[in-house]
C-alpha cells in the first residue's frame, strides 16, 4: 500500500498568512481595543488563532495516490475521506497564488466530472511543491492518455505552441470586457455620487455644456478601456499553450497562475469566437469543446484569449492537427436563408419604425424620423452580416458551422464526437425548404448548431460526418420534409 | 390523451380570457371578445393534438433511434445506438388511465433527449427492452 503523504510543510507559512488575512478585520479591532485597554492576552490570541488553524489544517490533511485510486483525508473534528478511481480523473488543474509562487508551491485540483459543487467534495491538494505537482499531474493524466498515444511514452518534452506577447493587449478593448468594465465604471460612479451626496440645482444643469458631457463620456471610455486592459493583463499575462504527452496545458495569470490541462482524447473540437468588434480589430479567440466539461465551466476551456487572427489560426491547426476547419471554405445557405435573415431583422426594426410613424402622423417632432432611420440601418447591417456569416461544411473530419453577427462564432466538432443530430424546422422554415441543424455532443453547450440550412445540404452534411446514420432515415425524412411543405 | 391534456389547458385559458374580457372591456365589445377567445381556444384544442399526432413518429433501426415531434416547430432527432446512455419509461396519471406510456432516450449531450410519447404500455415496454439490449451491446462509455 502506498503510504499516506502530507502536503508541503511550507504550507505552514501559507495557511497562517491566508488565515491572517481572513482574520484581519478582527485583528484590527482587537488591536484597537487592546491599544485602548493596554495590550493583553487578547492580541496574542488574535495572532495565535489563525496560525493554529493553519497548523491544524496541515496536520490533518493527508493524501495518497495508489495504483488505482487517489485518496484525500482532511478535517479535525469532521473527518472527510475522498477517494476516486484513477480512470475517472478527467482534468488536473494547477493554480498558484502570489504567495504560493514565491514559495515554489502549487495547488492541485483533480476534476472527475462530478457535479458536486460543494467545496468539501473537491479533490484539492493545497499545496504541493511545484515539481511534485507537475509530476503528479503527469502521472494522473498519463494513465488516461498514455496507453493510446505512443508519443506519450518516455520523456514527454513539453512543446509550447503559443505564448503571450504584449501585442495581444491591443485586442483587449475589443472584447466584451470593455462593456463589463463600462458597466462597472457606471455603477461605481453611481455609488460615489450617492456617497458624496451631491446636490444638483437647476442652475448646475443649465451650466453643463456639450463640452462637459463630451469630456465625461471620453473620461468614462478611457477608464473602461484601462479597466479592460488591466483585467486582460491579470487573467492572461504569461499565457502559454503547450502540448505534453497526451494532454494540452493552458497556463495563464499575472498574479495567481492557473494551469488547466485538457486530455487530447476528450478534446472534441474548438469554438473560434469572432465577435463583430474583434473582427474589426482582426482578432479572434479560441475555446475548446471538451467532453464532460459543460459550458458552465467554460473558463477552463480557453485555448486562446483575444489575440491576432493569425495566432488563432495557428492554435487551431496545432490543436486539431489540420488547418481546414479554421480556414476552409464553407457551404453558403443560399437565397432562402438570406431572405429569412432580412425578414426577421426588418420585423424587429418594425417594432421601432411603426410607433415612430404613428408618432409622426400625430404631429411628433421630426427628429423622431432619425431614430426610425437609424433602426432601419442597424437592422439591415445586421441582416447582411448575419446572412454572410451563415455557413457549414464537413472539412477533414470536422463538422464546421458558422453563424451570428455581433457574437459570431465558428465551431468545429470532430465527427467521432457527434452523438446525434437534431433537425428542427418551423412551419415558415419548412415552406422555405430550410432546417436548423444541430450536431449534439457530450461537451460544451451540448451541440454545434447552425440555422436555416437547405434540407438537402443538411442531409449531405449529416451523412458526410456520420456515414450510414442519418441515411437510414434519410429518404423517409426527406419525403416528410416535402410532404410538410405542401 | 393529447386531446384531453390540451383540452384542459385550452379550457383554462378560455375561461381566463373571457373573464378578463368581461371585466376590462367596455360593454358592447365584451361578449364578442369573450366569444372570440373561447372559439380560438376550442379551435386550438381540436386542431393542435391532431396535428401533433400526425407529426409524431419514431423508428428504431439496428444502429440508431429516430424521433419526430412538435407541430408548428417540428424537430427530428437521431441518436446512434452506441451513444444511448439511459432509457426511461414513464407514465403520468392521464397516461395510466389510457394505458399509455412515454419512452425517453437520453444521450450524454445537454442538447436534449429523444422522447416518444403516447405509446401503448406493452409496445413501450418492448421498446425499452429492445433499446436497452441494443445499447448494451456497444462498448465504451458513450460520450
Amino acid at each position: 500500500m502506498t503510504p499516506w503523504q502530507r502536503l508541503d510543510p511550507r504550507m505552514l507559512l501559507v495557511h497562517p498568512i491566508t488565515e491572517l488575512v481572513k482574520f484581519l478585520p478582527v485583528l484590527i479591532g482587537l488591536l484597537i481595543a487592546g491599544g485602548a485597554s493596554g495590550t493583553g492576552p487578547w492580541a496574542l490570541l488574535g495572532v495565535g488563532l489563525p496560525v493554529g488553524l493553519g497548523v491544524v489544517r496541515y496536520l490533518t490533511t493527508t493524501y495518497r495516490v495508489s495504483e488505482a485510486r487517489v485518496e484525500l483525508k482532511r478535517g479535525l473534528l469532521q473527518r472527510h475521506t475522498l477517494s476516486t478511481p484513477l480512470d475517472r480523473v478527467r482534468t488536473v488543474d494547477l493554480s498558484a497564488s502570489l504567495i504560493h509562487r514565491l514559495l515554489g508551491l502549487a495547488t492541485v485540483v483533480i476534476g472527475t466530472g462530478s457535479v458536486a459543487t460543494d467545496s468539501d467534495e473537491r479533490l484539492e491538494l493545497d499545496a504541493l511543491p511545484r515539481e511534485h505537482a507537475t509530476a503528479l499531474r503527469e502521472h494522473l493524466l498519463q494513465r488516461r492518455g498514455g496507453a493510446t498515444d505512443p508519443a506519450a511514452v518516455g520523456g514527454n518534452p513539453e512543446v509550447v505552441v503559443v505564448t503571450f506577447t504584449p501585442r495581444w493587449l491591443w485586442y483587449a478593448p475589443f472584447s466584451g470586457a470593455v462593456l463589463v468594465a463600462a458597466g462597472a465604471v457606471a455603477a461605481a460612479a453611481g455609488q460615489l455620487a450617492e456617497f458624496v451626496d451631491i446636490r444638483i440645482t437647476e442652475d448646475d444643469i443649465a451650466g453643463i455644456g456639450p463640452g462637459f458631457v463630451l469630456a465625461v463620456a471620453v473620461g468614462a471610455l478611457v477608464l473602461a478601456v484601462a479597466l479592460a486592459l488591466a483585467g486582460y493583463l491579470l487573467t492572461n499575462a504569461g499565457f502559454a499553450l503547450s502540448r505534453q504527452g497526451a494532454a494540452w496545458h493552458v497556463r495563464r495569470g499575472l498574479l495567481t497562475r492557473r494551469e488547466t490541462s485538457i486530455d487530447v482524447t476528450r478534446l472534441a473540437g474548438v469554438t473560434i469566437g469572432e465577435p463583430a468588434a474583434l473582427r474589426l480589430a482582426r482578432g479572434r479567440k479560441v475555446g475548446a469543446i471538451v467532453t464532460g466539461l459543460g459550458s458552465d465551466r467554460a473558463g477552463s476551456a480557453v485555448l486562446l484569449p483575444p489575440a491576432p487572427a493569425r495566432t488563432a489560426a495557428e492554435v487551431t491547426r496545432a490543436v486539431l492537427g489540420t488547418a481546414a476547419p479554421a480556414s476552409g471554405p464553407l457551404v453558403r445557405h443560399g437565397r432562402a436563408a438570406t431572405t429569412r435573415r432580412f425578414t426577421r431583422a426588418l420585423l424587429g426594426a418594425a417594432l421601432v419604425v411603426v410607433p415612430v410613424g404613428v408618432g409622426l402622423a400625430l404631429g411628433g417632432p421630426t427628429w423622431l424620423a432619425a431614430i426610425a432611420a437609424a433602426a432601419l440601418v442597424v437592422a439591415l447591417a445586421l441582416a447582411t452580416d448575419r446572412a454572410r456569416s451563415l455557413g457549414h461544411a464537413h472539412l477533414d473530419g470536422y463538422v464546421v458551422t458558422r453563424s451570428g453577427s455581433v457574437l459570431r462564432s465558428r465551431d468545429a466538432l470532430g465527427s467521432e464526437h457527434v452523438i446525434g443530430w437534431n433537425l428542427r424546422a418551423t412551419w415558415f422554415q419548412r415552406r422555405a425548404g430550410l432546417v436548423s441543424v444541430a450536431a449534439t455532443t457530450a461537451g460544451g453547450k451540448g451541440r454545434v448548431e447552425v440555422a436555416d440550412v437547405p434540407v438537402e445540404a443538411a442531409l449531405v452534411l449529416a451523412s458526410a460526418a456520420t456515414p450510414g446514420l442519418v441515411d437510414q432515415f434519410l429518404d423517409v425524412a426527406h419525403d416528410r420534409a416535402r410532404e410538410v411543405v405542401r | 390523451m393529447w386531446q384531453l391534456e390540451i383540452g384542459l389547458e385550452a379550457a383554462a385559458v378560455a375561461v381566463g380570457a373571457s373573464i378578463a374580457a368581461v371585466v376590462w372591456v367596455a360593454d358592447p365589445w365584451r361578449w364578442l371578445l369573450a366569444g372570440g377567445a373561447i372559439l380560438a381556444c376550442v379551435t386550438v384544442a381540436v386542431v393542435v393534438p391532431v396535428w401533433r399526432y400526425r407529426v409524431h413518429r419514431w423508428e428504431v433501426s439496428a444502429t440508431a433511434v429516430y424521433t419526430q415531434r412538435g407541430w408548428w416547430a417540428r424537430e427530428r432527432r437521431i441518436a446512434p445506438m452506441s451513444r444511448v446512455q439511459t432509457v426511461d419509461f414513464a407514465q403520468g396519471v392521464l397516461a395510466r388511465v389510457f394505458g399509455l406510456a412515454t419512452v425517453t432516450v437520453t444521450t450524454a449531450s445537454a442538447a436534449g433527449p429523444l422522447q416518444i410519447e403516447g405509446l401503448d404500455r406493452t409496445t413501450a415496454l418492448a421498446l425499452v427492452d429492445e433499446l436497452t439490449r441494443k445499447a448494451d451491446l456497444v462498448e465504451g462509455d458513450a460520450t
